[in-house]
């Protein structure tokens, strides 16, 4: 039968009458998206063919619309709103830039790309994929990378490793010389996850030995005391050391196992996701436990995304959970998009769009999600032939994603702001 | 005479027999007894001479004699007669009837009826407003009519039903006799009669295998039928269906067989436990036959039959080292102990102790110190092994020390303090099961005589005990005494992994002959429960540290997990239930799953196989 009215909500370039038509109950979104476009050709002799998706009480349309009608619960024989906007364009392949090992984890700025390396280095690439700099000196394997301040002459990086340390080094980009500023001494187990805060002065690293410290990331010419009795052998080490020693500013410690993840979610407050099956908020200024949120898998990863104020996480399971850290009441999952069969080893957030996000997977699917269909994601990103270690968004619209088939690959994904209710 | 009035009333005067008196006369004095001096001889005397005599009675309220006049004897005579003691008397005069049943003419009295008499009585009136009151106030009620109908005993209402009439009640009718068919009658259907053959096969058959017990017959007409011979033969043998066999009514009682097993919860409220493959670690070439893994969980270590150990890290399933140790290794064990960074590996007829230099520094840094402060005892000990400090080039690439036996070593398990280590060797001596202490450097064979072929060893976890599995039993030693404990029959065949829950309390032992048995030692030297999921020879099995579970793998290529809580009430038995089947490996060389290991603070199993792959499930 005839079910349903298309009332036309859209971007101001596609607006169309609102008056309510009746559309065929099996219509499919192309099916859909062909009718707007008679109607826009209709009223505008010179318009081009566009493709549209299609959103029922803010869900994505992905199936016939009788179909997500009953799902929905929706009554056939009401008037129903249907919004569209412009199909989001898939994501084109860019670089694909070759590591010789596994990467585990990468991040990029609007120049480089800084990824950190199972052969125990970190490197940057150019957007180009043409390799600048290797960053070699830990004696394990690098788990995280991240830049800390970058300016034309001199970037501030840092990396963590399995070794326990985390190295804040400088890099002359002129030069193209890169040295260790310090070497931030003090976990006691393998250092997974490394957070900058907003104003670029601290971090935190989370770790294995289920301890969060927060450190300072201005380079100083002073050299921290260790305060415990060095043994033989450390000194040993201490004299192989890059840069001078640094410790901790403070740590939090409540996590009674390892530390995956770790991301400031403002200029005070830490988040953490832990082996613990807990998300953990943290006071950064006074180091208290504000508040945790308590899942039933092991956390792998966490991000936090301002524009919706969610977080999303990744765990021993085939599920991305998305938390609203502000509940009081703990542990509610608001939201569980799944569609992965492997464990998800990374998310991210979009940086500028608050419903889209990021995975990748032990399956070795990187997927592009938006979070108002959470049965299936916009795309899947099928190029990987081994497990997806790392993903990463940036502001211009670069998605890179980094696994243990020794492959970077980077997509160019138009930058999309927020676009429903235009 | 005198007038003494005695005052005792009638009681009975032999109560003043002793008395000298007899009473008390009105004014309250005791009247004296008569003087009475006469004794037997005087009374007969007096009797005889007398002529009074027999007129003199005594009265009992004086005790005087009193001689009776004649008048009164006379009176006497007359009462003994039956006269009337009145000789005036005359009893037969003639009656007048003054007040006859007759109504006369006049009446006896002629006095009018008082007033009272027609006048309505005001007590009634009183009495009768009185009742009408109560009645309308309802305090006295009409009277119930009566049941006219008849009500009669019920002579059988308590009546046992069981009791020989309560079996005629229940009287069971005889079974019918089947009514007669085509077959039976004089001109049956052709289809019925039987042809030459069938008559043959009939007539060949046993009586009492035959179908019908006569053959049928056409005739033309009614007339025609003759007796039926069998008549009296087929009677008397229906009434000896009858009388001889005994009917009852069947006492049927309906059970659900779904209510004679055993309530188990369903495995969806026992979560968690693993339910799916995670990850794959691979890199060993040929069977992976054991795991083990770090206690904090973050490195596992599996040694396989290509000569190689590797060092993987758990959650990417990355290889982190490869350390090749020239031969097959047939067991691995990491220190339990989370301050020591040692791995004991057992390669042909030596065990090694490597330092795998994996998590904090500081931790194998301090075991490398410990492992070196050794220092020799200044007399030589015999011992049944050789304790050799590594190689240089062995230290580089991680060995420290290598304890070589004289025969090939199959097992080899620490202590859960990580000092002691147990190694068993294939052998039948009683050197099969020898103890070493890794900071002395100093081992021991604790038994003296060979109980069988020994399959594995284990520590207690928390309490002086050591379990040593044979073929059949596993014997439980107490390692302070210095004596057996308890012997536990597996009521297997070969028992080939055993596995203590962290309790410390219950066992479970895997066998070739594809059975786990869990031991409840409190309970019993018998198993506890035998579980028979498996298809084919277990492997290996493991208890979770944390949660309530235990797994085994099997040559049938699966890992069984079990949910098996323990309760802390000795009054509960534990609660065992299958809940999830793992598959994953591929059988190779006729083997599936050689060693199952659960993580030691997650609810994941680890499995290795034969096709050369470590699996995680999660």
């Amino acid at each position: 039968g005839k079910a349903g009215t298309v009332t036309a909500l859209c971007a101001r370039r596609y607006a169309v009458e609102d008056v309510p038509f009746s559309v065929p109950a099996a219509s499919e979104t192309t099916d859909l998206s062909h009718l707007i476009n008679k109607l826009l050709a209709a009223g505008n002799a010179d318009h081009k063919y566009v493709e549209f998706d299609f959103l029922i009480n803010g869900q994505f349309l992905r199936m016939p619309l009788v179909t997500h009608m009953e799902m929905e619960n929706i009554s056939t024989e009401e008037v129903v709103e249907i919004e569209y906007v412009e199909k989001y364009m898939a994501p084109q392949p860019e670089e694909c830039i070759f590591h010789d090992d596994w990467i585990s984890s990468v991040q990029a700025s609007e120049e480089w790309i800084l990824t950190g390396c199972y052969d125990q280095t970190a490197r940057i690439w150019s957007l180009e994929g043409k390799s600048i700099m290797t960053i070699a000196g830990h004696t394990e394997v690098v788990k995280d990378a991240v830049w800390v301040k970058q300016d034309s002459l001199s970037c501030l990086l840092l990396s963590a490793s399995m070794d326990q340390t985390v190295v804040l080094w400088e890099w002359n980009v002129e030069k193209n010389k890169v040295k260790a500023l310090h070497c931030c001494r003090g976990h006691a187990g393998s250092v997974d996850s490394i957070a900058v805060d907003s104003t670029r002065t601290k971090f935190c690293s989370g770790s294995w030995d289920k301890m969060l410290k927060i450190w300072s990331a201005v380079p100083t010419d002073e050299e921290d005391e260790l305060e415990e009795a060095a043994n033989r052998p450390r000194k040993k080490q201490k004299t192989e050391q890059f840069g001078l020693t640094r410790t901790p500013l403070a740590t939090l410690s409540g996590h009674t196992e390892a530390v995956s993840s770790v991301l400031w979610t403002d200029a005070e407050e830490i988040c953490s996701g832990s082996w613990d099956h807990t998300i953990k908020l943290w006071d950064a200024e006074t180091g208290d436990l504000k508040s945790t949120l308590t899942g039933n898998k092991v956390f792998n990863s966490v991000s936090y995304s301002p524009l919706c104020r969610r977080l999303a996480s990744g765990s021993t399971d085939r599920h991305i959970r998305l938390w609203d850290p502000r509940s009081k009441d703990g542990s509610l999952v608001l939201l569980s998009l799944t569609s992965h069969t492997g464990w998800v080893t990374s998310v991210k957030w979009s940086p500028t769009h608050e419903h889209q996000l990021i995975s990748g997977s032990l399956d070795n699917i990187v997927k592009l999600w938006d979070t108002r269909s959470c049965k299936a994601p916009l795309y899947d990103l099928a190029a990987h032939e081994d497990k997806v270690l790392c993903v990463d968004w940036t502001e211009a619209g670069l998605l890179l994603s980094g696994g243990a088939d020794n492959k970077l690959y980077c997509y160019r994904y138009p930058a999309t702001a927020s676009d429903v209710g235009a | 005479l005198q007038d003494i009035r005695n005052t005792v009333g009638n009681i009975p005067m032999e109560w003043y027999q002793d008395f000298p008196h007899i009473g008390y006369d009105l004014d309250g004095k005791k009247i004296y007894k008569p003087i009475r001096n006469k004794d037997e001889l005087d009374m007969f005397l007096e009797k005889m001479e007398n002529p009074d005599y027999w007129r003199t009675v005594q009265d009992k309220m004086t005790g005087a004699d009193i001689k009776l006049t004649d008048e009164q004897v006379d009176l006497v005579h007359r009462l003994q007669r039956g006269q009337f003691g009145d000789v005036h008397f005359n009893p037969y005069e003639p009656a007048v009837d003054f007040f006859t049943h007759e109504v006369m003419i006049h009446p006896v009295t002629n006095r009018p009826a008082d007033k009272r008499s027609f006048i309505p009585s005001l007590i009634e009136k009183e009495k009768v407003s009185k009742l009408v009151h109560a009645i309308k106030m309802g305090w006295i009620k009409p009277r119930k009519p009566k049941d006219a109908s008849p009500s009669y005993y019920d002579l059988w209402a308590h009546e046992d039903p069981n009791s020989i009439l309560g079996r005629h009640k229940m009287h069971v009718p005889a079974p019918k006799m089947k009514l007669p068919g085509h077959e039976e009658s004089y001109n049956p259907p052709p289809e019925y009669l039987l042809s030459e053959e069938e008559k043959l096969a009939w007539e060949q058959q046993e009586v009492s295998e035959r179908k019908l017990n006569f053959v049928p017959q056409q005739f033309r007409s009614l007339r025609q039928v003759p007796a039926y011979p069998r008549f009296i033969h087929e009677r008397f043998e229906r009434c000896l269906d009858l009388y001889l066999c005994p009917r009852q009514r069947k006492m049927r009682v309906n059970v659900n067989p779904e209510d004679l097993i055993p309530k188990l919860p369903k495995p969806r409220d026992l979560q968690p436990f693993p339910t799916t493959q995670a990850l794959i670690y691979r890199g060993h070439s040929s069977l992976v036959r054991c795991l083990s893994i770090s206690p904090s969980g973050q490195w596992l270590v599996s040694g396989s039959d290509d000569g190689t150990v590797r060092f993987w890290e758990v959650c990417t399933a990355r290889c982190m080292k490869t350390l090749p140790v020239g031969g097959v290794v047939k067991s691995i064990a990491w220190n339990p102990n989370p301050t020591i960074c040692l791995v004991a590996i057992c390669v042909e007829q030596s065990v090694l102790l490597v330092n795998p230099c994996l998590g904090d520094k500081l931790l194998y840094g301090a075991t490398d110190q410990l492992l070196e402060s050794y220092v020799p005892p200044e007399e030589e000990r015999v011992q049944p092994v050789r304790w050799v400090p590594a190689s240089a080039e062995e230290h580089s690439r991680g060995i420290r020390l290598c304890i070589q036996h004289s025969k090939a070593v199959k097992q080899v398990t620490w202590h859960g303090k990580g000092d002691y280590l147990a190694s068993v060797v294939s052998d039948s001596s009683s050197m099969q099961v020898l103890i070493h202490q890794s900071s002395k450097r100093w081992s021991q064979s604790p038994f003296r005589k060979s109980k069988g072929l020994v399959q594995v060893v284990l520590f207690h976890p928390t309490r002086p005990y050591f379990f040593v599995a044979t073929q059949r039993y596993v014997r439980v030693y107490n390692l302070l005494k210095q004596e057996l404990t308890k012997k536990l029959m597996t009521n297997c065949k070969w028992v080939s992994s055993m596995a203590i829950h962290p309790g410390g309390d219950n066992i479970i032992c895997g066998s070739y002959d594809s059975k786990l048995a869990w031991f409840d030692l409190d309970l019993s030297t018998r198993p506890y429960q035998l579980l028979r999921h498996h298809k084919r020879a277990l492997r290996s099995v493991a208890f979770h540290r944390r949660y309530p579970l235990f797994a085994s793998g099997s040559d049938d290529g699966s890992v069984i997990v079990c949910h098996g809580m323990v309760y802390n009430d000795l009054l509960q038995n534990p609660l065992l239930v299958p809940v999830k089947v793992l598959k994953g490996h591929a059988i190779t060389l006729d083997l599936g799953v050689l060693d199952v290991l659960f993580h030691p603070t997650q609810p994941w199993v680890f499995s290795s196989g034969a096709d050369g792959t470590v699996r995680l499930y999660t």
